[in-house]
């Protein structure tokens, strides 16, 4: 477990929309109904319902969910531009929910920056002052934030394009320009609001690398809602998996593919190309006695597909080596069981139909 | 937050409206376009119909070209036309055909209003009938057999009734009780305004058709289209007391000038010439048909007038 | 209840019980059922009861009385009324005489440099014409008066419009409160505006600016609210998650965002200015109203026109112009705008010096050119040979006539010998049929309201004329429409055509058609027809063309004609725009009927017309207020799903 303490703590976090919504998340009675009776019962609708984590310094936090699963919702909540009904917020530390307005305007302007899904850009600013803007509000002097955001123009690629305004850019673009302004505040925490959902398949695998390359730069927190699998597995150190407002699983990419909590998750994974998700750590067994010191090393933090093209290669079963001393090892029946999800990671492995990929 | 902005801009503007904070009477404000590029302005109210107009363009002519003022019109009803005055909006009204009520208020009481004399002009309202209809039937000139004629007067406005046409709302007139209170067997339909009137008098006139009509002299219309008076029973001292209860003749009314208080004590030359000016009817005729048979401008009927009676207009200078 | 919604199937109306139309007018009819049997014992049917009737005519009056007896005493006058009059006197004088001390070609060079920064080369030689054309016609003074009234009553109403706005734009409060009262506003006729006013302020200028700013705030007002409301709630957002403050957020964000709709704010507000400051002519707004108004006492149509085309050319100019400036907003900026700017101030400075220089401030005499004439000529020639005996269609007194017979008048009678509850029932129906309970409510109520008022019959009148007349509008208007959506140059041929028609002023109208068809309700009507029939073409055409192209192939590829093609789909496609067409049609109808009381029109607008002339502001006020009730039962009666921002466009 990461000792660090974490940047965002949510705990037991509910956000209730309609009537005297105040009184649901401390009903019992209430908080047991599904959203359905809920409705029915109260004409309330629970958006985020008792929801807790944590984010950790510098890791990348993805909350992922279908659409009305209320992850919007809980993204928003972060910063209350929408207000939580109940339960505890707390940027390091500090708890989010007791700022006053001064404070919480100061935790907007410094501290977590939002990059929202369909940029919200100001469409009669050029994109320098859109870059510009959150430094505006913060009061700093024009030469001053122009210089500040040219740079961060440069940073995401967009130089030469300073004063164009949002309508004559492509959605990639435009996108950029809304991540520039984000990071142009150079806050604690980036949270990102399904960035990439409206743009085409090909740009939005652009984007992806470049949050990456960010990421991989700067090490900053990042908070990314997505309603796409893939992106989340391939952006995420850790992944919180809703469904109509509750996590129903929480952890790594590796865990939620490798054991998913209920069958909700199951059918949610079940196209992952396992071999790309799973790492070895999880598919090695220990090292068996008959073990040289010969044959292909990997290291536990491979994927398991990376494996399978070392066992390949080699003819023989790997080592799986970790700062020089051999952890474990994968053959080619290791491996295949994770390709076809016979093979369980040893901690939560109940029994699990077998069932083909 | 943002109530309290709104508020705070509403008191801001409403203070800022208010600065100076001294009382304001707005009855002693003036035209915004009176005394433009620094020429004394005198502002005189003109009637809608032509023969006022014939009195305000002769009386601007001599004002502008022999004593140097700028003269400013603007049109309003009878009645808006003394609050006007009082309010020293207009500074003159050259043709009043009798308004005791506003005379009461604004001259007796008030004080605002100043007599400026007679015009000189006699005015008198009545029933008309194209003269070309009275030769046919001479005994219609007589009230007492306009019900034997109602048919002639037949429109689609008055339905089985005869059509009495009257014309601006704004003109002083008895026809709905009089109609009322003689039995006839009439509709009042009012034309709206003297415009609609007479363009609707001449289509009569030009097709020889009946038509009966509430009619004032003096008036350039008669030159046009010869008109004939149907007499009403005769009009005595306070018959017209009663508008509910009117059964006669509308009277001769000699009419009226009128000025603003302040503007008949300092109004200087101009106020001396407006109190002077007086002409008789056949003057005011001689302008009203140059400019509405004609169609001249006032402008050039004035002058046109003012070139050939210069011994009438030399007096009111003296 | 439930047996009798059970029932329309077996009448063999299979279907139509689900229909909410059927539903409404069987409830209707359940509650006409209780109410009218005991309505009619306690007063009985046909015209209004007047036990049910306020006379309101002594308090008015007395109100009046006080009002003028105490205008140079009274605190409230000379302490607030007298300041608010002050100022307008003070700020149309400053305007007018800094437009006189520019001087015609000062004034000329401004408009034309702005137009040209504003909205490029043809716009500014467009406006430069137009100010000539002004000065041609003889009009300069009285064009700069009504500029300079203009300006001041543009300028206030756009500030009281965005000060409303902003109020309605930010707190839903304040949107709830304003936005029926707005709605309202925008229905209803010019005339009716001004009796109150006078009534404070007497005549004059102060008077006429105010009128003006009520009847033009109002447009700014619901679209300020309406840009700040439909500003993009994501931009907004995003804005409020970098920290900005509220007054941040309005000042970069929302009134920013707003702008297209501020802008087309600003447009109307001045389309509507300008139409009003005509109609003010008959409070002594000065200008060229007066001059239409004076030209139409002498029955001088040449006169009249000379001065209702310097109006026309005014408002195609700044609806261009603000109109152009809209549509470049979020374009790229042009790189030296500013200095643009500096070389069109210095090119007019230097005009205006040379003008004053010249010593030619005012516009030169001898460059007038009279076109009095000419339009009277032919207007006397038109009188003459079409109002009686033309062959075979008769002349156009004999179509006055027959119209007045066989259409006006039995529709009047039969408005009238209505029971007045079956008059509620009916408008009850029709407002609830095509919208909600909620405008139905209204309607019925307005209704009723003119009956407490007791002018019952003359509105029925009033009501009759406005049905006729919006009858033809629309046969004529939904024709032509449709001529001109489906051919392009039918629809470029018109539009000038229609320009014209719609930004002349009401008043110029009204000679001719007396001209034309006598004097009575017939010219009124006709008078009402020309000015609405402007904007139910346009409205028309434009719903018609805006139909799904996709609709269109779809139904063309199945082989439906073209007559089927706009039987079956573009029509009721167009429906909504249809119901527009038939409720704008309505409201300006309305607003020319009235003042078809200056021809003869009788019924209310000759009450109104006879308040404002009399100073009986009792009489004015009543049928004022009837009008307004009026104009409010006939928008609610035809309320369509969406009212667009636009008034008669």
């Amino acid at each position: 477990m990461d000792t660090t303490a974490p940047v965002f703590s949510v705990q037991g976090l509910w956000k209730v929309f309609g009537p005297k919504a105040e009184r649901v998340p401390g009903d019992p009675e209430l908080t047991a109904l599904d959203p359905a009776e809920l409705r029915e019962r109260t004409g309330c609708t629970a958006a985020v319902r008792d929801v807790t984590f944590d984010v950790r310094k510098g890791e990348v936090f993805v909350v992922m969910g279908l659409s009305g699963s209320g992850k919007s919702t809980l993204v928003r909540c972060l910063t209350r531009l929408i207000e939580p009904t109940a339960g505890t917020i707390a940027i390091d530390g500090e708890d989010v929910r007791a700022m006053d307005r001064s404070r919480l305007r100061e935790l907007r302007r410094h501290r977590a920056a939002m990059v929202f899904q369909h940029f919200g850009l100001l469409p009669h600013r050029t994109v320098l002052d859109n870059v510009a803007y959150g430094l505006e509000i913060q009061g700093m002097g024009k030469a001053e934030r122009r210089e500040r955001a040219a740079e961060v123009v440069a940073k995401v690629g967009l130089e030469g394009m300073e004063h164009r305004r949002p309508g004559q850019l492509s959605g990639g673009q435009r996108q950029r320009v809304g991540l520039a302004r984000a990071l142009a505040v150079d806050p604690e925490v980036l949270l990102f609001d399904e960035p990439f959902s409206a743009l085409d398949p090909l740009i939005r695998r652009d984007m992806q690398e470049e949050v990456i390359r960010l990421h991989r730069e700067e090490g900053r927190t990042m908070v990314f809602i997505t309603h796409d699998l893939q992106e989340a597995l391939r952006l995420g150190d850790r992944i919180a998996l809703m469904r109509d407002g509750r996590v129903v699983q929480l952890g790594t990419p590796e865990e939620i593919v490798g054991a998913p909590a209920d069958d909700y998750v199951r059918e949610f994974v079940r196209d992952v190309p396992r071999e790309q998700v799973m790492t070895v750590r999880t598919a090695m067994r220990s090292p068996s006695a008959g073990l040289d010191g010969s044959g292909p090393a990997v290291r536990p933090d491979a994927t398991v597909s990376e494996a399978i093209e070392a066992v390949a290669r080699a003819g023989a079963p790997a080592r799986v080596m970790d700062r020089g001393r051999c952890v474990g090892m994968v053959d080619s029946d290791t491996l295949l069981g994770v390709v076809a999800g016979t093979e369980q990671p040893a901690p939560p492995g109940a029994d699990q139909p077998k069932e083909a990929v | 937050m943002r109530v309290r902005t709104t508020a705070a801009v509403a008191a801001v503007s409403s203070l800022a409206l208010l600065t100076g904070c001294g009382a304001a009477d707005m009855t002693k404000q003036a035209s915004p376009f009176a005394n433009a590029q620094g020429a004394k302005t005198v502002t005189l109210s003109v009637q809608s119909w032509v023969g006022a107009q014939s009195n305000v363009a002769v009386a601007q002519y001599l004002l502008e070209h022999e004593l140097g003022y700028r003269v400013d019109t603007v049109q309003v009803d009878e009645v808006p036309a003394w609050d006007a005055l009082s309010q020293g909006r207009v500074d003159a009204l050259l043709e009043d055909w009798g308004h005791p009520e506003q005379e009461q208020r604004y001259v007796k009481d008030k004080k605002t209003i100043a007599r400026g004399g007679e015009l000189g002009v006699t005015g008198h309202i009545g029933w008309y009938v194209p003269t070309y209809l009275a030769k046919q039937h001479p005994d219609i000139t007589d009230w007492k057999n306009l019900n034997k004629y109602a048919d002639l007067f037949r429109t689609p406005e008055s339905g089985d009734k005869g059509q009495l046409m009257d014309g601006s709302p704004s003109y002083v007139t008895n026809d709905k009780a009089l109609v009322k209170n003689l039995k006839l067997d009439y509709q009042v339909v009012f034309a709206g305004s003297e415009a609609a009137q007479i363009t609707q008098i001449r289509q009569f006139a030009k097709e020889k058709k009946p038509f009966l009509t509430y009619w004032y002299s003096p008036q350039w219309l008669f030159e046009k289209v010869p008109m004939t008076e149907v007499k009403l029973p005769p009009y005595k001292e306070g018959c017209d007391a009663d508008p509910e209860k009117v059964a006669c003749a509308y009277p001769h009314t000699p009419l009226q000038k009128y000025l603003n208080a302040d503007f008949a004590k300092k109004g200087g030359k101009a106020a001396a010439f407006l109190k002077k000016f007086t002409w008789t009817t056949e003057d005011q005729n001689e302008v009203s048909l140059m400019i509405a048979e004609q169609k001249m401008s006032p402008e050039e009927a004035a002058k046109k007038w003012v070139d050939s009676h210069e011994s009438t207009w030399r007096q009111w200078l003296s | 209840m439930a047996t009798l919604t059970a029932n329309p199937p077996r009448l063999g109306l299979p279907g139509l019980l689900k229909n909410a139309t059927v539903r409404k007018l069987l409830l209707l009819a359940v509650a006409a059922a209780v109410l009218v049997p005991l309505a009619d014992a306690r007063w009985a049917s046909g015209s209004w009861p007047a036990a049910l009737t306020v006379d309101l005519s002594g308090p008015l009056a007395r109100t009046s009385d006080w009002i003028i007896d105490n205008r140079d005493s009274h605190p409230l006058f000379l302490y607030f009324f007298g300041h608010v009059s002050n100022v307008v006197v003070i700020a149309v004088r400053a305007v007018y005489l800094t437009l006189l001390a520019v001087g015609w070609a000062g004034v000329t060079a401004l408009g034309a440099l702005v137009a040209w920064r504003v909205a490029g080369v043809k716009l500014a030689l467009g406006t430069a014409v137009a100010f000539l054309a002004c000065g041609l016609l003889g009009m300069w003074v009285p064009t700069m008066q009504t500029l300079a009234l203009m300006v001041v009553a543009v300028l206030a109403s756009i500030v009281v419009g965005a000060l409303l706005g902003l109020a309605a734009g930010l707190s839903d409060r304040m949107d709830r409160a304003l936005r029926p009262v707005l709605d309202t506003m925008q229905v209803l006729p010019a005339f009716a505006y001004l009796l109150p006013v006078v009534l404070v302020f007497g005549i004059g200028v102060p008077a006429a600016v105010l009128a003006t700013v009520v009847y033009a705030a109002p447009p700014m007002a619901r679209l300020t609210s309406l840009g700040l409301r439909g500003a993009d709630k994501e931009v907004l957002e995003a804005v409020e998650s970098l920290g900005s403050t509220a007054r941040q957020r309005l000042l970069t964000a929302r009134i920013p965002l707003a702008r297209r709709e501020l802008l087309l704010g600003v447009n109307q507000t001045i389309m509507m200015a300008l139409s009003m400051a005509v109609i003010a002519a008959v409070i002594g707004a000065g200008g060229l109203g007066d001059r239409v108004y004076q030209a139409l006492a002498s029955v001088d149509v040449g006169a009249a026109l000379a001065a209702g085309i310097p109006i026309v050319l005014l408002a195609v100019v700044l609806d261009r112009v603000t109109g152009a400036a809209g549509e470049k907003l979020g374009a790229e900026p042009e790189p030296h705008s500013g200095r643009g700017w500096l070389y069109a101030l210095a090119g007019v400075v230097a005009v205006a010096v040379a003008g004053r220089l010249a010593g030619r401030l005012d516009w030169p005499d001898a460059w007038v050119v009279g076109i009095a004439e000419p339009v009277n000529r032919a207007v006397d020639w038109m009188t003459a040979h079409l109002y009686s005996g033309v062959p075979v269609i008769g002349g156009t007194a004999d179509w006055a006539g027959h119209f007045t017979t066989w259409v006006l008048d039995p529709v009047r009678d039969g408005l009238q010998a209505l029971p007045w509850w079956a008059v509620l029932l009916v408008v009850a129906a029709l407002a609830w049929v095509i919208g909600t309970w909620r405008t139905a409510l209204t309607a019925v109520l307005a209704m009723a309201a003119i009956g407490v008022l007791g002018v019952w019959k003359p509105s029925l009148d009033t009501l009759s004329q406005v049905l006729a007349a919006v009858a033809v509008t629309l046969v004529v208007g939904f024709a032509v429409g449709i001529a001109a959506a489906r051919s392009d140059r039918l629809e470029r041929a018109l539009r000038p055509v229609l320009d014209v028609f719609q930004t002349m002023p009401q008043f110029v109208y009204l000679i001719p058609v007396v001209a034309l068809f006598g004097v009575g309700r017939a010219p009124a009507v006709a008078a009402a027809i020309v000015y609405a029939l402007p904007a139910v073409v346009r409205i028309t055409t434009q719903g018609l063309r805006q139909v799904d192209p996709a609709a269109l192939e779809a139904s063309g590829s199945l082989g439906a004609t073209s007559w089927q093609q706009l039987r079956q789909v573009q029509l009721p496609l167009a429906r909504p725009a249809l119901l527009l067409a038939v409720n704008q049609g309505l409201v300006l109808v309305l607003a020319v009927v009235v003042i078809g009381g200056l021809v003869g029109g009788g019924a209310l607008g000759y009450d109104v017309v006879f308040g404002l002339a009399q100073g009986d502001l009792a009489t004015g006020l009543v049928a004022g207020a009837a009008i307004v009730c009026l104009g409010l039962m006939l928008d609610r009666v035809t309320q369509p799903t969406e009212r667009r921002a636009r008034k008669g466009a």
